[in-house]
């Protein structure tokens, strides 16, 4: 189900001040994408997010999904952004049900459901993110581990089974260990079949996990490619304050020293593997 | 100049119920002044209990913590442990108090009933000392993540604290908050002397300190240098936390029969490595 967005800008009224924090995007999201939005803070990716599913409305443009309109007035619309969930940054912190089942299902239970599909829900989103149902089912969701807390707010969007999932700097605050749970569940997600839009700042995540990626600035799109592409144009995205991914950094650093060029740098066994060639072959020819 | 060793923890042990396991087990260890030592750690590994001991936050159920040779078990020494060591937490929203920065820095000062006077040379010097000088009257709440932490440094700096202790201080900002931030407090550890315990899931951070400890189960489970620490590659991704990632590719190379060094940590080293290994790769 892809998305596009049509000439969007999004512009906060403040008293008689005004801040344009979204300038004319045109972008599409395909189906099988997973596409990291980057950038700097205050360069308008949570608001860009937000417009996703309808949660902040364009000023200007259109926010397509499956060819209509998600801001249009009816009930259709509402049913359409349904099929779009975002997971805020610290999702965590909007908890507020008595135990983890009531907190899951109240997103299918607001989509009107029967109790039997919302059991159904229930389980096979807590399934999704591996946490055990009938051990924490009961329990209160401020009881259990913070990556826990993080999976069960993922697991209450995922029970309304959206087409495309949104996620706000998904792994901010988490340990190594939950940051990885989480980011391989979000990958499975993905290669099920789930849109993935992902705002990160953790370049070496976004290198390893993205099929694309958005660089917004100052609220206009900078860049949009591959993790190949985007991560090749280092000065730029420097230029911005964002981070590139180490294997970046060096064979940028090798380039400057004169010394081996490399093909591609953001992942990390790409590199190992034409070093590798590199230095056996060096060694080769100098004996 | 006085030679005790700053932080001192013999067999220390913490429960937080009676009954229940320890959050940190007969834990031993010795931070001399002026040291910058990261500590590791899944959460739950004990380290922030552990950071609640080393100001008196937290007392120990058994064995003894001293602070510059203070036993924080003695009440009389209470403020003077807190003044000494002052603690930085993650959240930056939740350290703040006042309208204004300056009133901020001030606030501790008040505190521990600092006369008037003296107060405005010690906030003017805690501000300059974190750059937010130009800040002083600005509301905290429009500051930037790693602002707020500063401003929240400032505050413990006023009370010239002789250790700051963080615990994830910049797991809640940005990659530029994070290096500001981390770049302050190295600072004042290179040119004040003052010593560091630096909690954080930043092994990139960790790369920079003197000292890394890694926490598991409570008990202090690696004790080295970055070097030492993260060349362990196979321990490291037991316990299921991360090594650096040029320290990664040092090991993915040594996997492919490179013999590149397994103790790289920076980008820089790593191409030096490069050039050592393959002379003729390099033009010039």
């Amino acid at each position: 189900m892809p998305i596009v967005l049509e000439k969007l800008s999004h512009i906060y009224q403040q008293g008689a001040s005004t801040t344009t924090a979204l300038k004319d995007i045109d972008l599409t999201i395909g189906d099988e994408d997973l596409l990291a939005l980057i950038g700097h803070t205050g360069s308008g990716k949570s608001t860009l997010a937000q417009h996703l599913n309808g949660l902040i409305k364009p000023t200007s443009g259109r926010v397509l999904l499956d060819g209509r309109d998600i801001n249009a007035p009816g009930e259709d619309s509402r049913k359409l952004r349904f099929r779009v969930g975002l997971v805020f940054q610290y999702p965590e912190h909007q908890l507020f049900e008595e135990t983890v089942y009531k907190d899951i299902a109240f997103g299918p239970k607001n989509m009107g459901l029967s109790e039997v599909e919302i059991d159904q829900r229930v389980r096979g989103a807590m399934d999704t993110v591996g946490l055990p149902f009938e051990e924490i089912k009961d329990r209160s969701p401020f009881e259990v581990s913070g990556g826990q807390m993080r999976r069960i707010a993922l697991a209450g969007v995922l029970a309304m089974r959206p087409q495309v999932l949104v996620l706000d700097e998904p792994t901010a605050g988490l340990d190594p260990r939950a940051r990885d749970l989480l980011l391989s569940d979000i990958q499975r997600l993905h290669q099920e079949g789930t849109t993935v839009v992902m705002i990160s700042h953790a370049m070496d995540d976004v290198a390893r996990l993205a099929t694309r990626i958005a660089v917004l600035e100052k609220g206009a799109l900078a860049m949009v490619g591959t993790p190949g592409e985007v991560f090749s144009r280092y000065e730029e995205l420097t230029a911005m304050g964002l981070d590139v991914p180490q294997g970046c950094q060096l064979t940028r650093l090798l380039r400057e020293m004169g010394g081996p060029a490399m093909a591609d740098c953001y992942l990390l066994e790409s590199l190992a593997d034409s070093l590798t060639q590199q230095i056996k072959g060096g060694d080769g020819g100098a004996a | 100049m006085t030679t005790i060793p700053h932080l001192v923890l013999d067999q220390v042990t913490y429960r937080y119920e009676p009954e229940a396991p320890p959050a940190v087990n007969q834990v031993s260890l010795t931070v001399p002044r002026g040291q910058f030592a990261a500590v590791l750690g899944h959460n739950g590994s004990g380290k922030s209990t552990l950071a609640k001991m080393l100001n008196g936050l937290f007392l120990p159920t058994e064995g003894s913590v001293l602070v510059s040779g203070m036993d924080t078990r003695e009440e009389k020494h209470t403020w003077d442990i807190r003044q000494a060591a002052g603690m930085v937490f993650q959240n930056p929203d939740n350290q703040l108090v006042a309208t204004r920065v300056y009133d901020d820095v001030a606030f501790g000062l008040e505190n521990i009933g600092v006369p008037t006077q003296e107060m405005p040379p010690r906030i003017d010097e805690a501000l300059r000392l974190t750059g937010m000088s130009e800040f002083a009257d600005r509301p905290p709440h429009l500051l930037s993540g790693g602002q707020k932490q500063r401003v929240a440094i400032a505050g413990i700096l006023a009370m010239q604290p002789e250790a700051l202790i963080l615990d994830e201080a910049t797991a809640m900002l940005d990659p530029q908050g994070r290096k500001e931030v981390f770049d302050t407090v190295a600072r004042l550890n290179r040119e004040q002397g003052i010593t560091v315990v630096w909690i954080t899931h930043f092994m990139e951070e960790a790369a920079k300190a003197q000292r890394v400890l890694v926490m598991n189960h409570g008990g202090i489970e690696m004790d080295g240098t970055p070097r030492e620490i993260f060349s362990r590659v196979e321990e490291i991704r037991d316990l299921r936390l991360d090594v650096p990632p040029m320290t990664k590719l040092a090991h993915m190379l040594n996997a492919r029969g490179v013999p590149a060094a397994p103790d790289v940590l920076t980008v820089e080293e790593m191409a030096r490595e490069v050039k050592r290994l393959c002379p003729s790769c390099w033009k010039n």
